[in-house]
């Protein structure tokens, strides 16, 4: 008896549970069960375990979440910083249309100034050489421009036409030191040639001893050269030296026009009479 | 010794996981029945009393947890041993398509015992309809899982065994 109970304990023992099972079931089902031991025990050993479990797993969530927020985030911030980039070149562009009006409408008030037959043109090229100042318009001969004609801006003059082509004209600026310009003092109408020159900046040749120069007196073109129109703006006086001999005073002028800084100009023949400006 | 307290911490350890952590998978209503895999493991691999009675326990600890009236899960997983050791003897294959046919041969008879003791005790009107439904959905996500249990199951069993503890 003993041998065979040990030889089937498995199964002796699995038909008892099943038996067992069914006689807790019954009597739970009839609300005869009292004192359940183990329900309280299990109960109150996983309490704990499943507090720890839940809270771990809401932080989780909680990191998982933020991640999730921080990608979305830095997605966004990639798609602001793309948005703030083209906004960017869409301001820059719109200031730079802003500037080119700007600059066209002081032309153009110039230019109504001036007799008709000025040329509006733009500057497509600066020299290729360190020894000259020149550069090269986009109007030539086609468009009416000579050789000869003066070239100036709404801030004064800038220099001369001395090569056309059909579609393009070379300009020598008033910088460059085979240049000159004949100007007048506006307060002592003391006369002389503007000039470039490559060691220094521009200066005013043939001004005579005895004509009082003084720093900051504004030179305009005296319209004499057959070129430039009379009155239009060329610089100002910087410094002015006298020697203890020669017949003419050294005189260093500030141009009025950075030639590199232009972008459109007007091309007029001598005749244009605007007034001192 | 060693081995009963392994299987101890792992029945409470997918008891803990089958009441927190399973219910957010994205199976609906589906809880992968973890315990129930471990009792075709221990009524395959491990025959033993400890094994019924931990059978039991697992069951109990369910009904204590989930059931409304105890011995449900208890008399169920009762049964699962008491039928897997039986057609155990029958099996002379081991592999993981044959651990998954058995979970889910095992998950069917788990679902005819809830229902069949469900309408005698609790008389509850309707359990079976649709309930079909879910045995089978339960069953094949626990054959799926079986594999995977058994093999974790059968590295542990082999680590706890090569550990040699100092006297």
């Amino acid at each position: 008896m003993l041998a065979f109970v040990r030889r089937n304990q498995v199964l002796l023992t699995s038909f008892l549970c099943v038996l067992f099972s069914l006689y807790i079931l019954s009597a739970a089902a009839r609300g005869h069960l009292r004192g359940d031991p183990v329900g309280p025990l299990l109960l109150a050993l996983m309490r704990p375990l499943q507090i720890g479990t839940q809270l771990t797993m809401v932080k989780l969530k909680e990191m998982q979440q933020g991640y999730l927020n921080l990608m979305r985030i830095a997605s966004e911030n990639e798609r602001l910083k793309g948005r703030i980039t083209e906004l960017e070149a869409e301001r820059n562009r719109l200031l730079e249309v802003e500037a080119t009006n700007r600059r066209l409408q002081e032309l153009l008030d110039f230019r109504s100034q001036l007799p008709s037959g000025s040329v509006t043109a733009a500057v497509i090229g600066n020299s290729a050489s360190t020894w000259f100042r020149t550069f090269v318009l986009d109007k030539g001969s086609a468009d009416g421009v000579r050789r000869g004609m003066a070239v100036v801006s709404p801030a004064g003059v800038v220099g001369q036409v001395v090569a056309v082509t059909s579609r393009s004209s070379k300009i020598l600026l008033i910088a460059d030191p085979n240049s000159g310009v004949d100007v007048i003092d506006q307060r002592s109408r003391a006369r002389g040639i503007v000039s470039g020159s490559l060691d220094s900046g521009p200066i005013m040749k043939y001004a005579k001893r005895s004509e009082e120069i003084q720093e900051g007196d504004r030179l305009i073109t005296s319209g004499l050269d057959g070129i430039f129109p009379k009155g239009l703006l060329v610089g100002t006086v910087t410094r002015v030296r006298k020697k203890t001999f020669g017949l003419f005073q050294y005189v260093e002028v500030a141009l009025a026009v950075d030639p590199y800084r232009l972008e459109e100009v007007l091309v007029v023949s001598a005749e244009a009479a605007p007034g001192a400006r | 010794m060693k081995l009963f307290l392994l299987f101890l911490l792992v029945g409470l350890g997918l008891v803990l996981v089958q009441t927190t952590f399973l219910h957010l998978l994205p199976l609906g209503p589906i809880v992968p029945d973890l315990i129930l895999v471990l009792c075709v493991y221990w009524g395959l691999n491990h025959p033993t009393v400890g094994a019924v009675l931990g059978c039991f326990l697992l069951g109990y600890s369910v009904d204590v947890f989930s059931s409304p009236v105890l011995g449900l899960n208890a008399f169920a997983m009762s049964l699962v041993f008491l039928a897997v050791y039986l057609s155990s003897r029958s099996i002379w294959i081991h592999n993981p398509f044959m651990s998954a046919a058995v979970v889910f041969a095992a998950s069917w008879i788990k679902g005819a015992a809830l229902i069949l003791v469900g309408s005698l005790f609790l008389a509850a009107d309707g359990l079976w309809i649709g309930v079909l439904k879910y045995i089978f959905l339960e069953a094949l996500v626990a054959a799926v899982l079986a594999p995977w249990a058994f093999s974790l199951l059968r590295r542990g069993q082999k680590m706890l065994e090569e550990v040699t503890v100092p006297l």
